[in-house]
């Protein structure tokens, strides 16, 4: 049995005299109720998982959890929002609808396609950025460098899209460039098209695969790569058999956080996607604010969306990060 | 200051009042509802139809603070109102005519009392009465800007539009742009179909075959499109950037850049178009409709403010005198020839359930095709 004496003494440091405080805070820190409350929480093993997650716990619940539960909870209702005079109950009709049309299986393929070739494309952009900021500059100068490549990501993620419509229009930069050294007489049509879209949102998620690739990138001991270059590797066998495998983990990282976020980013294909590249989220969204206003089929529909990226980014994940030591 | 916790009636207080504050909170922290304000206004409407001008002298006059919440789609409002339930968190919302009776059969509008409307008189004999503004015997709201859907083209590269046929001549091919489900009922006018489905009530079957002709002639001149487009804003940069030369356009943002100086004309083809009304509207259960009622009222009290509401969103202003407000530009953008005027038909609320879920799925089958 433990008393609570010893309890409180715990939490401030067993026999450590008890200073008096003046302040608000210090005092409430110092009360007996405080300390005890503390002091149990610190004395069990659950209770300082409790302490030391609680926040997060609560934080992950409210604004991921529970967004997903009530999008759920749309998605299974005949009705919503319910009008008066109209009873709403539970059905899976909303989730047959998707697997009924092929109208609507269409563009979760296109969401897929693009994602894919999206994070493909950012991987190979970036690698080589994060391996001169990792491995070329010098280690004074890496978070200048870094820096550097973080200052546009301060705007957000609409400015950004402008500054890219800014860029490709037919009036843009690019075009009038061209026009002004004599290269072409008409505007080329850049906007709109998949290559806007797709330029857009590498630019716009880079960094989510630039700061794992570089982090891994870093970890590698340079004397590996000297001692391979005395053994006789070219610079293409050091890359295949040294720095690929051992920054596995950022590719692998950095290739799932850009997956997830192209297959559900919304705002972007609709700036600058053109007829041709209509992707799911705005099949979605269309059921949130189209005509005829069919939330728990857009809740549906999202839902499965989350679900078949989550299953996707798990099976890459686990086919490429999975075997340790594997080099691809 | 002792270590041991002894089970006063001190300490047992402390807990229940710490445990009543945390309980208490998310009351405390949540965002204040209206219905708890005084002298406090919320108005949920379009960007740019409340002139900023007006709303301030409207504060200082009356002492009632406007909180404006913006919208960009009929829908949104309908989902958030039918959401709210009975307890709004806004007091006026801005409605267009044709949605007028999916928000009164969910009973989200209450019927204007016009007695309270002081200056009722202001507004133009033809929208006091209008036959698509009276429901159920009642009428629902305050007409402040109408439009229309017109032909908008850049008159550097587009000298004449008299058919919506030009929207699929291939010398402007990759050159156009519309809003999908809006440009659908075009093409049924176009096709010489009942866009607005009004002669389809009762017969699914003929409005099915007519819109499917509409989403086939889409789909076939798909390569058309430079983009499919949703807000007003996105069509006037689409036109400022020369990315397009034609576009379906609400008159609204066609008619901002025309006043702004953009080389654009907005016209009604021979085969016809569709008018709408925005109107302000009070929400049933309003906590605030008195103060509602007097915003209404100060609308109308001059021309000026219609002036200003016609100046800032290119729609024109069903109040009486704006017209001798305005600059020959600012007439020329929101006038149209009475032929033309005689080409738009008023979208109706008749039939709009069939009407919503036929053109929903061909929008979406263009999209996907």
């Amino acid at each position: 049995m433990v008393n609570s004496n010893t309890l409180a003494g715990d939490a401030a440091g067993r026999g450590a005299p008890i200073p008096k405080y003046s302040t608000g805070i210090a005092q409430i820190v110092n009360s007996a109720l405080y300390r005890h409350t503390l002091g149990a929480a610190v004395e069990s093993r659950i209770g300082r998982i409790l302490l030391l997650a609680g926040v997060p716990v609560i934080w992950l619940i409210m604004l991921h959890v529970g967004p997903i539960y009530q999008m759920l909870k749309i998605s299974l209702l005949s009705h919503y929002p319910i009008q008066p005079g109209v009873e709403s109950h539970f059905t899976l009709a909303n989730y047959a609808i998707f697997f009924r049309e092929s109208l609507y299986f269409t563009p979760l393929i296109k969401s897929f396609v693009f994602a894919t070739a999206a994070t493909a494309v950012t991987l190979v952009v970036v690698y080589p950025v994060a391996y001169y900021v990792a491995k070329i500059v010098k280690p004074e100068g890496r978070s200048k460098a870094l820096l550097l490549l973080l200052v546009p990501f301060w705007a957000g993620e609409l400015i950004r899209t402008f500054s890219v419509i800014m860029l490709l229009a037919n009036r843009g930069a690019v075009n009038v460039l061209l026009r002004e050294i004599g290269l072409i007489d008409r505007p080329i049509p850049m906007l709109y098209t998949s290559f806007s879209l797709g330029f857009g949102l590498v630019y716009l998620i880079c960094l989510y695969m630039l700061l794992p690739l570089y982090s891994a990138i870093e970890k590698i001991p340079s004397q590996y790569l000297d001692a391979a270059a005395d053994l006789g590797a070219g610079p293409f066998t050091r890359f295949r058999r040294i720095i690929l495998p051992l920054s596995k983990d950022g590719i692998v990282s950095g290739c799932s956080l850009v997956f997830l976020t192209c297959i559900g980013v919304f705002a972007t294909p609709m700036l600058l996607g053109g007829p041709n590249t209509v992707l799911f989220p705005e099949t979605i969204s269309g059921f949130f604010h189209g005509a005829s206003d069919k939330w728990p089929v857009g809740a549906a529909f999202a839902l499965i969306m989350l679900v078949t990226a989550l299953i996707t980014a798990g099976i890459f994940m686990r086919l490429v990060g999975g075997k340790k030591g594997s080099a691809f | 200051m002792s270590d041991k916790l002894t089970t006063t009636r001190r300490n047992a207080l402390k807990l229940f009042g710490t445990g009543a504050a945390v309980l208490a909170m998310p009351f405390v922290i949540r965002p204040r509802p209206a219905w708890a304000e005084n002298g406090v206004l919320n108005v949920t409407t379009y960007d740019k139809f409340l002139p900023q001008e007006f709303l301030e002298k409207f504060q200082k006059d009356t002492g009632i603070e406007v909180r404006i919440r913006l919208t960009d789609d009929q829908g949104k409002q309908y989902n958030l109102l039918t959401a709210e339930g009975a307890n709004p968190s806004t007091d006026m919302v801005t409605v267009a005519g044709h949605r007028y009776s999916q928000f009164i059969s969910s009973k989200l509008l209450q019927p204007l009392d016009t007695g309270k409307i002081s200056n009722w008189k202001n507004l133009n004999t033809a929208y006091q009465d209008a036959p698509w503004a009276r429901i159920d015997g009642n009428l629902w709201g305050l007409p402040i800007l109408a439009g229309y859907e017109g032909l908008a083209r850049n008159v550097d590269y587009v000298k004449e539009a008299p058919s919506w046929e030009i929207m699929f001549d291939p010398q402007y091919k990759g050159q156009t742009s519309y809003i999908v489900s809006d440009f659908m009922t075009i093409a049924m006018q176009y096709l010489g179909h009942d866009g607005d489905f009004v002669t389809y009530a009762g017969k699914p079957e003929i409005a099915q075959k007519a819109t499917n002709e509409a989403r086939d002639l889409l789909i076939k001149h798909k390569d058309m499109v430079r983009k499919y487009y949703d807000a007003g804003s996105e069509v006037q940069q689409m036109f400022i950037n020369e990315d397009i030369y034609l576009a379906h356009s609400w008159s609204g943002p066609a008619a901002k850049l025309i006043m702004d100086g953009h080389p654009v004309q907005l016209s009604v083809p021979k085969e016809g178009t569709f008018g709408f009304c925005y109107t302000l509207n009070v929400v049933n259960n309003a906590p605030n409709a008195e103060n509602a009622y007097k915003l209404l009222d100060a609308i109308l009290a001059s021309p000026d403010v219609g002036a200003a509401m016609t100046r800032q969103s290119g729609y024109s202003s069903t109040m009486n005198g704006v017209g001798d407000l305005l600059t020959d530009r600012e007439k020329l953008a929101s006038t149209l020839s009475q032929e033309e005027v005689d080409r738009i038909i008023f979208f109706s609320s008749i039939n709009r359930d069939m009407k919503n879920e036929m053109i929903d799925r061909a929008t979406a089958e263009v999209k996907a095709a």
